[in-house]
């Protein structure tokens, strides 16, 4: 078993995320976003997020991402802070959007703004759902009839306090997400084998805004630490040149390397994010490789303390202990 | 230079290519069918796996001319005018790719594999998969869509349900 806690965002520094969501005349959105999709399935959860905002469904966001010329500043898909961060802006720049369509269709629902939500794709007196105008139409009257068309643009920014050089206190990052791997594992004591049978993995990463994306990513992490743990390894020649650049001989595991994979997500809500989510991300293979390192220990008493622990180093560990114990002589 | 004519996704095409073409680069540069992807060219990862004769292949290590009058399917074989393939469909709504480079060679492996063995067990799916490398997903979702994509083949249910 292993346990541990991962930051969000750059380390004090700044990584700003911006965003820009337009409503158009149709009840749709669009979102501009500077970051990259990488099939991690970053986009639907920023379009799940502003469908949330608005009322409308998550297929009803446009979202255009990645061109730098044309979209709004992102530090990028990185440091596990897409949804957090770049979630942040886009729910901010979404919230502006709603808070334009209120203002504009409180005088014609006859209420103030305060007193209205966005719901169904509608606009709602809060208390009496009869009362409501299709967000569509109001839409069109604020690009038609008011002349304030509805565009939100919003910034985030992690909040953060500079570490002390003296005391090292300080706040280098905006949130924290945690998590437990347990391993299950199978060592052949005759030739320090290991094979993975299961990994139990619980992840908190705040509000899950797609259950589906985070179990995807944690077996990946899973996968990731796995070969991290067992297999994978660059190695030098003397002269500094890697022996094994490819993947005849850098091994990674494949899907009869996998153990049986558990997710148990944690329900959390943190109050800085976008509906109570942080992220998840590289943190979903921190504690893979320790995990099963405590495994090997649990199951032959030896541990392993450089990575990958392959075959040799186990076996080899398995014989040291084996020659520093006193000889059992049977009756 | 050699000529070879390929039934390709049922269709028969035709090339002069120079001897050591791979099929891959014939199918990828000649027939203008990019699905198939060049990863490793050394047969290691698998994103070019395509089906000859009924048996899932690395495309980067036959020739385009050892592949002369066979029938060869690739992954754009395998939607049509209905829609997309059972596979495909639950690759989907499995969210069974990531970043998506290692699909076509995996989808194939698992249509080969289906087509042989209409019910696989999940080491048989996990043996089938073997020779395809992917970085992102840790095959997790992958063996669950080949499982629901074979349910669906085999006509036990109409719809992709996870």
């Amino acid at each position: 078993m292993a346990c541990m806690w991962y930051p969000i965002g750059f380390t004090v520094a700044a990584n700003p995320s911006s965003a820009v969501v337009k409503m158009d005349e149709d009840g749709t959105a669009t979102l501009l976003t500077g970051t990259v999709e990488t099939g991690q399935g970053s986009l639907t959860i920023l379009a799940q997020i502003v469908a949330q905002e608005l009322g409308i469904a998550t297929d009803d966001v446009v979202v255009v991402s990645a061109d730098t010329d044309a979209t709004p500043m992102d530090t990028g898909a990185i440091a596990s802070r897409t949804t957090y961060v770049t979630g942040n802006a886009a729910r901010m720049a979404a919230e502006k959007v709603k808070l334009m369509l209120f203002d504009v269709a409180a005088p014609m629902l006859g209420v103030k703004p305060h007193q209205l939500e966005a719901k169904d794709h509608k606009i709602v007196v809060k208390g009496y759902p009869q009362r409501n105008m299709h967000i569509a139409d109001v839409a069109n009257h604020a690009r038609v009839v008011t002349g304030e068309p509805p565009i939100g643009s919003a910034s985030f920014n992690p909040a953060t306090v500079a570490l002390d050089p003296e005391t090292g206190q300080g706040k280098p990052f905006g949130t924290y997400v945690y998590a437990t791997q347990i391993a299950e594992v199978d060592v052949d004591d005759e030739t320090g084998e290991v094979e993975v049978i299961r990994m139990v993995a619980s992840h908190d990463c705040g509000t899950p805004i797609n259950p589906m994306l985070v179990e995807g990513q944690v077996e990946g992490g899973i996968s990731m630490g796995v070969g991290f743990a067992l297999q994978e390894e660059i190695l030098f020649n003397a002269q500094g040149v890697q022996i094994n650049p490819n993947l005849t001989n850098y091994i990674m595991p494949t899907s009869l390397d996998m153990p049986e994979i558990e997710v148990d997500i944690v329900d959390n809500y943190d109050p800085t994010g976008p509906f109570g989510a942080k992220g998840v991300g590289e943190p979903t293979l921190v504690p893979t490789a320790a995990a099963i390192l405590n495994a090997i220990y649990n199951a032959v008493g030896v541990r392993i303390t450089s990575l990958p622990a392959t075959a040799e180093k186990v076996f080899n560990a398995i014989q040291a202990k084996r020659e520093a114990e006193p000889k059992q002589i049977t009756a | 230079m050699v000529t070879v004519t390929i039934n390709i996704n049922g269709e028969n095409r035709t090339a002069t290519v120079p001897p050591e073409t791979t099929l891959l680069r014939a199918l990828r540069d000649n027939f203008n069918l990019p699905g198939s992807k060049l990863g490793c060219d050394v047969g290691d990862c698998g994103a070019c796996t395509v089906i000859v004769d009924g048996k899932p292949i690395n495309s980067c290590l036959m020739l385009a001319a050892q592949a002369d009058g066979r029938k060869v399917l690739t992954i754009e074989g395998l939607a049509s005018m209905n829609g997309v393939h059972p596979l495909q469909r639950a690759f989907e709504d499995c969210a069974s790719l990531q970043c998506g480079f290692c699909g076509p060679g995996v989808i194939m492996s698992a249509k080969a594999l289906i087509d042989e063995n209409p019910d696989p067990t999940i080491p048989q799916i996990r043996d089938a998969l073997g020779g395809n490398l992917c970085r992102c997903t840790g095959y997790v979702k992958m063996i669950e869509a080949i499982q629901i994509a074979a349910r669906v083949m085999r006509g036990e249910t109409a719809e992709v349900n996870r």
